[in-house]
């Protein structure tokens, strides 16, 4: 088996390791490809503005201005309203919530996340015999989140450290996400 | 010679005005701020940028503000409060200091523990050990009663015994639940403290 194995990987190296070879009418057909698809373009534009706009595009001053435009204000943008988010990019891990809660009819999870749960971003537990959770990519990063409990009660994760800050009277609890591919 | 020039120009402009429009305007925030809660915020923001802080977590607050129903005013102090937290604790841990961290230490000096004892732990830590969950569990100690002696002493030890991430989890976890079952919160800190097994600081990625 071992055997096996080895005489296959060096075949399948020695297969790699030759030289690419092209027909010689590989470039010529290409470029037929190429032309006609521009012509194809050309004859069927969408006209007017969008075709005359099509043409002014491919010219590069042109395409870098509209790049360096577009850039340029998506990052002012983005610097203005959301800094948060949007500019950092962070890989997410899957993290589990799980509050025990026999008497509970619902329970959400609401943390910097998911904006606090603004414009229906909460997290919805499921119920498995009063053991409220819910899994979610979080990413990377220190966190601060809670429980909502029947949509009114607030309630720290008794499993995780308390959050220092309870600015707005309610209580939070920290989490502390760990990059996976670090 | 036509007008395709124009054309573009016309195009560009009005793709950037678009772009710039609907990247100013932030609906979880524009309908539910007031307007001089929002000018305020966009004050502080705009400072903690000029200073090199992480703004990434002044507008978390601000969301946090908004879902737990607290009204602009509160909000504009909650993230004011924030941004002299941060502000501190960037100064304290110099530049070496990750967005986590300085969030993460401006938490625990608002539980009380002085900037000058995080940017001490910084220094001893090295560059290549985080202090996000350290910081994290100490404000958790000090919040849960934990002097901030205790707690200090409690997190350089295990952290300066090359105690991992994990370690420092159960630690936290067994301090909260003896504290819970009626231990003296500094008693308990300092007896968990003891029970981390030492690793070699270096060995702690």
């Amino acid at each position: 088996m071992g055997e096996w194995g080895r005489t296959t990987l060096e075949l399948i190296v020695e297969e790699l390791r030759q030289p690419v070879r092209l027909d010689e009418s590989f470039e010529r057909r290409v470029m037929v490809r190429v032309r006609r698809l521009y012509a194809q373009r050309r004859r069927h534009g969408v006209g007017g503005w969008l075709g005359g706009f099509t043409r002014v595009t491919y010219h590069p001053g042109w395409a870098a201005a509209l790049a360096a435009s577009v850039v340029a204000m998506v990052t002012l943008g983005v610097m203005r309203s959301r800094p948060a988010g949007v500019a950092t990019v962070s890989p997410r891990e899957p993290v589990q919530f799980v509050l025990v809660r026999p008497d509970a009819r619902s329970v959400a999870v609401v943390g910097d996340f998911n904006d606090w749960g603004l414009n229906d971003t909460a997290l919805v537990a499921t119920n498995h015999q009063g053991v409220w959770s819910v899994t979610a990519p979080v990413p990377a990063g220190v966190h601060r989140y809670a429980f909502v409990v029947n949509g009114k009660e607030w309630v720290t994760d008794p499993n995780a450290p308390r959050s220092a800050g309870d600015d707005f009277g309610l209580p939070s609890s920290a989490l502390v996400v760990e990059d996976s591919t670090k | 010679m036509n007008s395709r020039p124009a054309r573009g120009l016309v195009t560009l402009a009005l793709v950037s005005a678009a772009l710039a429009q609907a990247s100013a305007q932030d609906p979880r925030i524009m309908p539910r701020l007031d307007a001089p809660s929002r000018a305020a915020i966009t004050a502080l923001v705009d400072s903690a940028r000029a200073q090199g802080l992480p703004v990434e977590p002044l507008m978390e607050k601000v969301y946090e503000g908004m879902g737990k129903g607290a009204d602009g005013p509160r909000i504009v102090a909650a993230v004011r409060s924030l941004t002299l937290e941060m502000a501190s604790a960037h100064r304290a841990l110099g530049t070496v200091a990750s967005a986590d961290e300085i969030k993460a230490a401006a938490s625990a000096m608002h539980a009380g523990v002085p900037a000058v004892e995080l940017g001490k732990m910084k220094k001893q830590s090295g560059l290549r050990r985080s202090l996000t969950l350290p910081f994290t569990v100490l404000a958790d100690l000090v919040s849960r009663g934990v002097p901030v002696e205790a707690g200090v002493n409690a997190i350089k030890s295990l952290v300066g015994a090359g105690a991992k991430d994990a370690d420092l989890n159960k630690f936290q976890r067994n301090v909260s639940g003896d504290i819970d079952q009626g231990a003296p919160p500094a008693a308990a800190a300092e007896t968990r403290a003891k029970a981390v097994p030492a690793t070699k600081p270096e060995d702690d990625g």
